[in-house]
């Protein structure tokens, strides 16, 4: 019995399609897997289904009859609970609290304690969860909250469940734990949507499955027993020939590390990194969701401390104290995978976005007064000019607002500024998160074009094929740790196999 | 693939997109005059100016009316570019008119203990207004409290301990000394200037000397220098400034530090035109403070600044003022309409946001 449908679903971003005429069907007393890269759409899908984000085209239909949800909480009273990839328990309340957040149960006006404590001992026990319900939430462990976030996706009486990677941060014994209680809610005849990268996951727990590439759905409610896991991953990734093929680079293996760290731990958890990028060469880091590898990137430029081991530039044991020595003293550059809040400022003018890097460089001193120097406007744009033509960056005037940029449009002027202070080792966090293919392709060629031109890059990117188009080498993390490194012999088959091994090598020993 | 690499990238950035849209609005270059903010306010102050001439043509008096407003308007534009220069990178300063009044207490020592000149005590009280506003920012830089609330902490600091000083040093609670061209500075006017049988206006006070200079300053740092590009960086985007290399926690520092030495110097210009140096300078800077840069366009969220516009908005709130007490109108029904207008110009800030952001989504 189909319980719930999104039905030709449309979703319209600026400058990207998000979602394209996307159909998914929940039956009752099963667990449907919804899979797709990153930026594939299944994170926009769960928000629509939730009443977040308003479709631009067709229709909800719970239990046959059209629904139309305003909100996040019209989505819930009727009967849809879901957990989003992103931690949502308000720090400062009990367990009990944010369990019964969106129907506090009170007497007389006021908050009943007594029945928040009683009717969310209810909820974890129909979890079997034992967490005292009075535990302030920042006391949890992340499974945990992870656990509470499902007990309070129950609590509303949801029929459907939406669980948005709920395995990325915890260990395989919680997660465990959290297939059991998957299956629970199945075998009450609750539907279940599993989001999730972890294919073994997908195929231990799902019965069907809803496949996006893109923004469109590619397969529609198939069902994973007549499915082999090549055939699920060929179908998330398109045809491999269907990718940009870019030519060979040839890096002296004997040329010197621009970068090279050994045995690195820092302040936020890595322990004994190794890890060397030469000039002319694309470093790929790999790794899932929290395996620690932007907080790495940070670490180099001295926004975390770094607690042990050696960070060479140029052969030269260095400290890095902060962005602006990395970039004045080192040459070195992050491009952010937080477009919209760290890489580009929305509010300025395209010019100044690109000339924040430079405004040293392009200063002049004012007639002969010590000190006094001013950043001269025709400067300015004339700097700007050079990498929107560089990087076919379209903009209307320097003048106008990034805010009012396409995302592809954004991340080139996120990249040109560092372009622009002409740094040699460049920091890439997931370049292309968020943009449609072409773009991508675009994007891609630069990355490879930079590379050639003797920059040395660092390539961090969950996108498996994008690393496989453009990382000489690829080293995977997991667990703030180097697992090891493949060198790229640019085949998708072999590459993600010993990619994926890398990653999971220690759950299978402990296995 | 054999094409080279450079032809197929710039055939791959040809990106399939609607063209963009001409920018609209603040700092798209193409907004049509009409629509510009600060010309809708220029026409605003002169047409109310002379709405109140053609009402009560003593609003023309040079030396009872327009003298006095302009040292008016003269004060509390320094006061609100005081303001402004904290909210460039979305920060308040609450203190700021409590921070006039500790500057001007150490320039009264000057002049009473240490018998300085005028314009060494202004420079003593400039340092101090500057020192006290860049101890506000290095505690806001250090431990992360928001502005709002370390402001509004040393305000209640300097409230209990300014008059204190006062009490110690003073008879009167006042500093009774007045070093020699105080008064002349008061009472001279454009008048007193002359390039051979050509005089100035008297009509323009020589006071306002103080608010050209701090506007000049001011507006050159913010148009001109990488300092207020930074400013208005960090305010735009703290986060995406530390990552662009900007020193985010020391363009705290120098924009509370600009907002303390700004704030003396108004209470300096007060001082003057009061005639005395006492505790309770300072006291009425809070409200106006915001009321220029907000009506001038000045962005409470920070990341952009217009020093034209403060001084506008400035002007627009003092015409009102001076406009409406020449009608007859009392203090209470005075302020009930200057409440009106700070809604109003809060509310098109707010909807100014709203209506940018949309175009921004628009744009597909």
């Amino acid at each position: 019995m189909t319980l719930f449908e999104a039905e030709q679903i449309d979703k319209l971003f600026p400058g990207v399609r998000a979602l394209d005429g996307v159909t998914l069907r929940l039956e009752a007393g099963s667990v449907h897997a919804l899979l797709g890269e990153n930026g594939a759409g299944k994170s926009t899908l769960i928000k629509v289904i939730t009443g977040l984000y308003k479709p631009d085209g067709g229709r909800l239909l719970l239990d046959g009859q059209e629904v139309q949800f305003g909100s996040p909480h019209e989505s819930a009273s009727a009967g849809i609970g879901v957990v989003h990839q992103e931690r949502n328990l308000i720090p400062g309340f009990t367990v009990g609290e944010n369990i019964l957040l969106q129907k506090l149960p009170t007497s007389r006006g006021l908050v009943d304690r007594g029945r928040i404590r009683s009717e969310a001992a209810r909820w974890l026990g129909e979890l079997d969860l034992d967490i005292d319900p009075d535990k302030p939430v920042t006391e949890l462990s992340v499974a945990q909250a992870q656990l509470v976030e499902i007990a309070k996706a129950l609590s509303v009486e949801s029929r459907v469940l939406l669980l948005d990677e709920p395995t990325a941060s915890i260990t395989p014994n919680e997660a465990e734990r959290l297939f059991r209680v998957v299956d629970k809610l199945k075998n009450d005849g609750r539907s279940v949507l599993f989001v999730s990268h972890k294919l073994e996951e997908v195929f231990q727990i799902c019965d069907t499955v809803t496949v996006l590439r893109d923004g469109a759905s590619v397969l529609e409610s198939g069902a994973l027993s007549d499915l082999t896991r090549d055939q699920v991953v060929d179908l998330m990734v398109g045809r491999v020939h269907e990718a940009l093929t870019l030519p060979r680079r040839t890096v002296a293996a004997d040329a010197e590390p621009l970068l090279e760290l050994t045995g690195v731990g820092t302040a936020t958890g890595h322990t004994d990194v190794d890890l060397k990028v030469r000039p002319g060469e694309i470093v790929g880091l790999y790794g899932l969701v929290g395996a620690g590898r932007s907080e790495l990137a940070k670490a180099l430029l001295g926004l975390d401390r770094i607690t042990a081991g050696e960070v060479r530039v140029r052969g030269q044991v260095v400290r890095i104290k902060n962005v602006r020595d990395a970039l004045k003293t080192y040459k070195i550059g992050y491009v952010t995978e937080n477009r919209k809040e760290e890489g580009v400022f929305l509010e300025q003018s395209v010019a100044r976005n690109i000339a924040v890097t430079v405004w040293d460089r392009l200063r002049k001193a004012l007639g002969h007064v010590p000190f006094l120097r001013y950043v001269p406007k025709k400067a300015e744009t004339a700097i700007v000019a050079d990498y929107v033509e560089q990087l076919g960056i379209r903009i209307a005037s320097p003048e106008q607002l990034a805010g009012t940029l396409s995302g592809g449009n954004q991340q080139k002027v996120s990249l040109a500024k560092w372009l622009a202070a002409k740094t040699e080792i460049l920091i890439i966090d997931e370049p292309t998160v968020g943009i449609d293919v072409r773009t991508k392709d675009a994007f891609h060629t630069l990355i490879w074009d930079l590379a050639a031109n003797g920059l040395a890059i660092l390539l961090i990117t969950s996108d498996l094929p994008e690393m496989i188009t453009l990382a000489d080498r690829v080293v995977v993390m997991r667990d703030h740790r180097v697992r090891g490194e493949v060198a790229n012999d640019h085949d998708y088959d072999t590459m993600s196999q010993q990619v994926i091994r890398l990653i999971h090598a220690e759950r299978t020993t402990a296995a | 693939m054999s094409a080279p690499v450079s032809e197929t990238a710039t055939a791959a950035l040809q990106e399939p997109e609607t063209p963009v849209e001409p920018p609209r609005g603040r700092g798209g270059g193409r907004t049509p005059w009409w629509a510009n903010q600060r010309i809708g306010l220029l026409i605003l102050v002169v047409a109310l100016s002379a709405l109140f001439g053609i009402l009560r043509p003593a609003f023309f008096n040079q030396q009872l009316v327009v003298f006095p407003l302009l040292r008016d308007i003269a004060m509390f534009t320094v006061v609100g570019l005081a303001q402004m220069s904290v909210l460039s990178i979305g920060h308040m300063n609450l203190a700021v008119g409590r921070m006039a009044a500790f500057s001007m207490m150490i320039t009264g020592i000057s002049y009473d203990l240490w018998h300085f000149s005028l314009y060494a005590g202004l420079l003593v009280g400039l340092v101090a207004g500057t020192a006290i506003g860049a101890l506000a920012g290095w505690v806001i830089a250090r431990t992360g409290v928001n502005s709002f609330v370390v402001t509004l902490a040393l305000d209640f600091l300097l409230l209990g301990l300014i008059p204190l000083v006062y009490t110690v040093l003073t008879d009167n609670a006042a500093f009774v000394t007045k070093p020699p061209g105080m008064r002349e500075l008061r009472n001279y006017s454009l008048a007193d200037v002359c390039i051979g049988n050509v005089c100035g206006s008297p009509a323009v006070p020589q006071l306002a000397m103080f608010a050209v200079i701090a506007m000049v300053v001011v507006g050159w740092i913010y148009s001109r220098s990488k300092l207020g590009r930074e400013l208005l960086m960090t305010g735009t985007s703290v986060k995406a400034a530390e990552l662009s290399g900007i020193p985010t926690a020391r363009r705290v520092i120098t924009a509370h530090a600009m907002s303390g030495c700004l704030a003396a110097l108004a209470g300096f210009m007060l001082a003057v035109s009061t005639g005395s140096i006492k505790a309770t300078i300072g006291e009425e800077f809070m409200l106006p403070s915001f009321l220029g840069p907000i009506l001038g366009g000045t962005l409470l969220a920070g990341g952009f600044v217009s020093v034209w516009g403060t001084l506008l908005g400035t002007a627009l709130t003092s015409v009102i003022r001076k406009g409406l007490d020449l009608l007859g109108v009392g203090l209470e029904s005075l302020n009930i309409y200057l409440g009106l207008i700070l809604l109003v110009a809060l509310s098109t800030d707010r909807f100014r946001t709203v209506l940018s952001d949309r175009q921004g989504v628009r744009e597909r």
